[in-house]
């Protein structure tokens, strides 16, 4: 069900309409990739990209943030609590990023409400734009069904069909949130969909289901199962041989949620900040605790834990699943470790 | 009672004692917390009752070798700073020529006055307590370290790769391009600045383990068509890789 028939200058207003609180957040080209960056100008903007070499969690989940200040002075030590609220207003994000987005929002707010990730994601304001076809040979998205986004967005635009360029694109808009809709009225902004428009959508949603191949020879529902039985397997040790544990991985992924808390101290060792940064579970050192002892001490170890996590434990936990297929993971291992080809060895293999 | 710091150099462009004078915004910090009672580059005053002797520089003549003995004597706390002394730094490359060779590129007619060696880190001759590794050694982390000693808490290195600080400040990987960056096996620590500004790492935080080494001679005859040799160069300039062979 669409709501509303909007062109690309309709969207430009819309987030020119939104910039004056916002900082604005989209696809940048940049020697030949794209991306997600902050725009200052909206003229160049093309949601027709294929995909950004990285995720957009950087803006909601920065690399490196404070936590809290904290000082000793006259015997006394006092703490200060640092929220940082940007808004921000993302657009152009793919099903797989919205998805990705979705996890976060859980992983942050189940058990323990993580102030610092809920502040910047409760101002920010997400247009999302859908797939068509898969933007890259390599991704598994639709097996993971990351392709599709049903929530997690305040407006999501569907390319009906292909204009003669980026500025002439028209799309179909679905409102995901009351203050995105809220958005088009306030300019009146786009049509109201006809039937016409309507069959057309059903028409693209046909299209779409056809232009996405399936990777994976395991359907999503039985990954779990394939893993269990797969614990032992000697494709772990096989394929780790090649891993550098660098974590580019990790890095790269748009789901991924770890991270390491340090101190920060000026000269005066009085006043410090303390932070936390993005970790990985492929790096060497992720799992090492107090003695010390390692508990995945070797990279095969640490392959096989992340291969779970995307896969079986994340979803075990959290009812959404780790991995949205977006391959970023394939595409920025520098040994070509490539989890697609792990799920399908593994499901020869049993 | 204020830490006595000491400063040496040895075999090397200086570069890493250079980058503590550098260190301009926070040196009246730190001299307010310490006391650098030996520091050729900065004063001119000799004590040798010293608390924490920083030193740059490879082992590369006798000289040396007998002068980091006398520093280790004479120091509770020795820091070996920069790929020069950690590893050998551009130093070790003599390492892999003639001897002849390369007194003779440097020395010309004079070659026969001055004895070398093969160049080796400081840690090849003496304890060592602390590395801080990079060519030039990365001044936020000297200052750290200072922090660290001061407040009696322990200095780790960074113990992840290059890629990791690449990744978070959202650079295009190397690798895209066809080019063999050496961040994957190399220490991080430097936010990455070589790829940052288009240029591959060289690896001059040294290894960061042996087994991402490993995997390295792994990729380079199974996934990648390069050649063992190239690599093995660009891992021999800072002396990353001194002994043996890829695995
Ligand atoms: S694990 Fe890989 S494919 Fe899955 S979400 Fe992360 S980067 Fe994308
Ligand atoms: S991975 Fe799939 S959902 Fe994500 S951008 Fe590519 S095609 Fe779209
Ligand atoms: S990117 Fe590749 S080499 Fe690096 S840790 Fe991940 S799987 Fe290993
Ligand atoms: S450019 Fe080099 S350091 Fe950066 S991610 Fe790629 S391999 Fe790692
Ligand atoms: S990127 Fe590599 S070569 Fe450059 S400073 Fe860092 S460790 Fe050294």
């Amino acid at each position: 069900m669409l709501d509303r028939i909007i062109t690309h200058a309709e969207v430009l207003r819309i987030v020119a309409d939104l910039a004056p609180e916002h900082r604005i957040v989209g696809p940048v080209l940049r020697g030949g990739q794209y991306f997600y960056e902050i725009l200052t100008d909206l003229s160049g903007l093309d949601l027709t990209f294929s995909y950004c070499v990285y995720g957009p969690r950087a803006f909601l989940f920065p690399p490196t943030e404070t936590l809290f200040q904290f000082s000793r002075q006259n015997g006394r030590f006092e703490s200060t609590l640092s929220i940082e609220r940007v808004p921000t207003a993302f657009v152009g994000v793919h099903p797989c990023d919205i998805n990705a987005i979705r996890l976060l929002d859980r992983v942050f707010s189940k058990d323990h409400r993580d102030e610092h990730y809920l502040s910047r994601r409760e101002c920010a304001f997400i247009i999302g734009v859908d797939c068509a076809k898969e933007c890259t040979v390599g991704v598994f998205c639709a097996d993971m069904h990351g392709n599709v986004a049903k929530d997690g967005f305040d407006l999501m635009l569907f390319p009906l069909e292909q204009g003669s360029g980026p500025n002439d694109m028209r799309y179909g808009l679905v409102f995901g949130s009351k203050r995105g809709e809220v958005r088009l009225q306030k300019g009146s902004i786009g049509a109201i969909p006809k039937a016409a428009d309507e069959r057309a959508m059903e028409e693209y949603q046909r299209r779409k289901e056809a232009a996405f191949p399936h990777r994976l020879k395991t359907r999503l529902e039985e990954l779990p199962s394939l893993l269990n039985r797969s614990y032992d397997s000697l494709l772990w040790e096989a394929t780790a041989r090649r891993c550098y544990s660098c974590g580019s991985c990790n890095m790269a992924c748009p789901t991924c949620y770890c991270f390491n808390i340090f101190d920060e101290t000026d000269m005066t060792l009085t006043r410090g900040e303390r932070k936390r940064e993005w970790d990985g579970c492929q790096l060497e050192k992720f799992a090492e605790v107090a003695g010390p002892h390692n508990f995945r001490p070797k990279a095969a170890s640490r392959l096989r834990h992340r291969i779970f996590r995307k896969a079986k434990w994340v979803k075990d936990q959290s009812g959404i699943a780790g991995c949205v297929g977006c391959a970023r993971c394939d595409r920025a291992c520098t040994a070509k470790i490539n989890s697609v080809e792990i799920y399908n060895q593994l499901a020869e293999e049993i | 009672m204020k830490p006595k710091i000491a400063i040496f150099s040895l075999t090397s462009c200086e570069g890493c004692s250079l980058a503590i004078l550098e260190l301009e915004d926070h040196l009246l910090d730190i001299l307010g917390a310490v006391e650098i009672v030996n520091f050729r580059e900065g004063m001119t005053d000799r004590d040798w009752d010293i608390d924490i002797a920083f030193v740059d520089g490879a082992v590369s003549t006798p000289q040396d070798a007998k002068e980091i003995q006398h520093i280790r004597e004479k120091s509770r706390v020795l820091v070996a700073i920069g790929a020069c002394a950690c590893l050998g730094g551009v130093n070790t490359l003599k390492n892999y020529q003639s001897e002849s060779d390369y007194r003779r590129c440097v020395y010309g007619d004079m070659a026969n006055y001055f004895p070398t060696t093969r160049a080796k880190p400081l840690s090849a001759i003496v304890k060592v307590d602390y590395e801080l590794p990079g060519c030039p050694m990365v001044k936020e982390e000297f200052l750290e370290f200072v922090k660290c000693m001061l407040m009696g808490k322990v200095f780790r290195l960074p113990d992840s790769p290059v890629c990791v600080e690449c990744k978070k400040r959202g650079n295009p990987c190397l690798y895209d391009q066809g080019i063999f960056c050496l961040g994957p096996v190399t220490r991080g620590g430097c936010s990455a600045i070589c790829p940052t500004f288009g240029s591959k790492c060289e690896g001059c935080r040294g290894l960061i383990s042996r087994e991402g080494l490993a995997a390295a001679g792994v990729n380079i005859r199974e996934t990648y068509n390069a050649s063992v040799k190239d690599v093995m160069d660009d891992l021999r300039l800072y002396g990353a890789y001194q002994e043996g062979d890829l695995p």
